[in-house]
């Protein structure tokens, strides 16, 4: 085992997951929004827009990621679209995870009881303020735990990325290894930095959600 | 239009593909399956350290990325000898991640069954292994079917990532044909047929034995 290649390294490796973290809060913030869309799509949209938003989601469900990966980055340039490589990344983190955000969102508001909606129309709630002081913070206690998953399940799909050349940390790790060639070390080390990052989002997330249910009595 | 015709040309190649990414999706899932019941197994031991082992296994394929796991089996196959077998690393490498996912599956559904019945099996006499034979693992296996199925269909999903350590499954398939033809839209859009017609029927599978079994739960 050389260790010496993981000293050797580490600044290009730490940029990598620089990079990482930063593709994965712009995707995670990217796809709660465009799930949003879809819930509020598949609930309050016209027919067409729901049969539409139900065949992406069907389409997606189906598809994987790295599939989706290569058509974004074979296909958008045939039709003249160049984008910068982290762009179409973040793009189909966005695509891919927004259908899983917004299953999670709709249920979370079909599960707040119809009485509080019509009593914040009864008190003169604008939809706005019913959303922020009614129905968020019901909401969000159920979302939290699974959009973690979710979130989770994000971070690691960054490293498929890797693949198609965004120079994210498992592009490091590989330009790390081509250099070195202690492949095994190295990809040790990579693991364990991911398994910390969700040991700490597992951890974080344990805390909110207990903050969140403090009113509730044990 | 020639171009259709070299993609044409190319079907034979893509369903060949289309067969590895089948094989090496059964393959791993029984992999999984079987993993997958130890590791319910060890989590369930009341040895701290066994019941710990079986924890960290789970955190550890839930906590790192797939592609990670793929290249760590990869480099240290040929450390016990068996170098240069990218399929037996994809099997394993995505087998081994999913017996997390179906231990906690398997582990969930145990718990739901009412605690009498283990005691009601030690009255009349049985041994562990025939409690989980005859009556545990029956139900257990029963009320997984919904979830279990729908893992499949991420085993199926986690197939592309085999095409990184060279193995001809769909994916690969594709690429190796967009290498020869230059031709990347068509291609694609049978790879991703592919992929769409072995996941939506099982998909639709799952849902179906979802909404049964949540009917006969509601009775």
């Amino acid at each position: 085992m050389d260790w010496s290649a993981i000293v050797d390294n580490a600044p290009d490796l730490a940029v990598g997951l620089g990079l990482t973290l930063r593709l994965a809060l712009v995707s995670a913030c990217a796809a709660l929004a465009f799930g949003a869309v879809l819930a509020w799509a598949l609930q309050k949209g016209q027919p067409w827009l729901q049969g539409t938003v139900r065949a992406y989601i069907d389409f997606i469900l189906g598809l994987p990621m790295l599939v989706l990966i290569y058509l974004l980055f074979f296909i958008l340039p045939e039709y003249g679209i160049t984008l910068s490589s982290p762009v179409v990344g973040v793009t189909a983190l966005t695509l891919y995870y927004g259908p899983y955000m917004g299953e999670l969102l709709r249920a979370a508001f079909a599960g707040i009881p119809r009485g509080q909606y019509e009593a914040s129309a009864a008190l003169g709630l604008r939809p706005f303020q019913a959303l922020r002081h009614v129905l968020l913070k019901q909401a969000l206690p159920v979302v939290l735990p699974p959009s973690v998953g979710l979130l989770i399940g994000l971070i690691k799909d960054t490293a498929l990325l890797s693949v198609v050349g965004v120079e994210e940390f498992m592009y490091a790790a590989k330009q790390a290894i081509s250099t070195s060639y202690a492949p095994l070390e190295i990809y040790l080390v990579v693991a364990i930095a991911y398994w910390l990052i969700t040991l700490l989002l597992d951890s974080a997330a344990g805390c909110i959600e207990r903050r969140l249910n403090r009113h509730r009595i044990a | 239009m020639s171009s259709y015709v070299q993609v044409l040309g190319a079907l034979p190649d893509l369903a060949k593909g289309l067969w590895v990414t089948l094989e090496l999706t059964v393959l791993s899932a029984v992999t999984s399956f079987i993993v997958g019941h130890l590791i319910w197994w060890l989590r369930g031991r009341a040895t701290p350290f066994w019941r710990g082992l079986g924890h960290l296994y789970v955190s550890l394929m839930r906590g790192v990325p797939s592609i990670v796991q793929l290249f760590i089996v990869f480099f240290s196959l040929p450390l016990i000898g068996l170098g240069g077998k990218p399929l037996l690393a994809a099997v394993l490498a995505i087998g081994l991640n999913s017996a997390a996912y179906v231990a906690e599956i398997l582990r969930a559904n145990y718990r739901s069954l009412p605690h009498g019945q283990s005691e009601a099996s030690y009255a009349l006499g049985l041994s562990a292994f025939q409690l989980w034979w005859y009556v545990s693992s029956p139900q257990v296996l029963r009320n997984s079917l919904p979830a279990l199925v729908n893992e499949f269909t991420l085993v199926v999903k986690t197939t592309p990532l085999a095409s990184v350590v060279a193995v001809t499954e769909l994916t690969y398939a594709g690429q190796l044909v967009i290498a020869r033809t230059f031709e990347a839209t068509p291609v694609l859009m049978v790879v991703v047929a592919g992929y769409l017609l072995v996941c939506w029927p099982t998909l639709k599978l799952a849902r179906g034995l979802e909404r049964r079994f949540n009917r006969a739960r509601s009775h």
